[in-house]
């Protein structure tokens, strides 16, 4: 979805397609939060009538599917892959065992006992 | 000893006035932890890291002030262009305008 791609590259780390993706999905979906969450409220009241939390349940469903946090996954930073991804450190499993072995990451040593 | 509803409601009425959070003794679902929910946006868009200054941007910035910066590994890869060039190696002409149906029934 072009429309909501940087229309000048702004990563600095391992890039391509799937990368330039899900950081498209991360902006489209930080734009629209305050809209979603909103919507999200209207569904959840029960003291507003049924009519207007139905609107809003099909306007949410309708919103674009790059602004759903659903879409969103962690990618390494290194190799770009989706899975085996370590959340602290940003990066997929074997990219941080060579990066933790060559010492590039502070306070991480390979165990040993 | 027991204490009336209607004293337990003043309290809880007295307590929402001081934290600033909605009376709602029916227990009514108002949808308000929605509210209260934080935004996840400018964590989750922060994930990947900004683009920092490229020897590009700096050959750019120094240009007007012709001061010329050497990028070798840029300078290494053109080089090994001009090479494959040289002996007709290289990557062909791109094609200008849309693809004519001989080509398509290739």
């Amino acid at each position: 979805m072009s429309m909501f791609r940087a229309k000048k590259l702004d990563l600095g780390c391992f890039v391509n397609v799937k990368v330039i993706r899900d950081h498209s999905k991360r902006k489209a979906f930080e734009a629209a939060e305050p809209e979603r969450q909103a919507l999200r409220y209207v569904i959840r009241n029960t003291t507003l009538p049924q009519r207007t939390r139905a609107i809003a349940q099909l306007q949410l469903t309708q919103m674009h599917c790059y602004t759903r946090p659903t879409q969103i996954r962690n990618r390494c930073l290194l190799g770009g892959k989706g899975r085996g991804i370590l959340r602290d450190f940003k990066m997929s499993r074997f990219n941080f065992r060579m990066q933790a072995l060559a010492g590039n990451i502070p306070g991480v040593k390979k165990a040993s006992w | 000893m027991s204490v009336p509803r209607a004293r337990l409601l003043a309290l809880m009425k007295a307590r929402c006035e001081l934290f600033s959070t909605t009376f709602n003794p029916e227990g009514l679902r108002t949808g308000n932890k929605v509210l209260r929910q934080r935004l996840r946006g400018p964590a989750l868009a922060a994930y990947y890291p900004k683009k920092l200054v490229t020897l590009r941007d700096l050959q750019e910035e120094f240009a007007p002030l012709e001061l010329i910066i050497d990028d070798e590994i840029d300078d290494d890869r053109l080089e090994h262009i001009a090479g494959l060039k040289a002996r007709g190696k290289s990557a062909p002409k791109k094609k200008k305008g849309p693809p004519t149906n001989k080509e398509k029934k290739k």
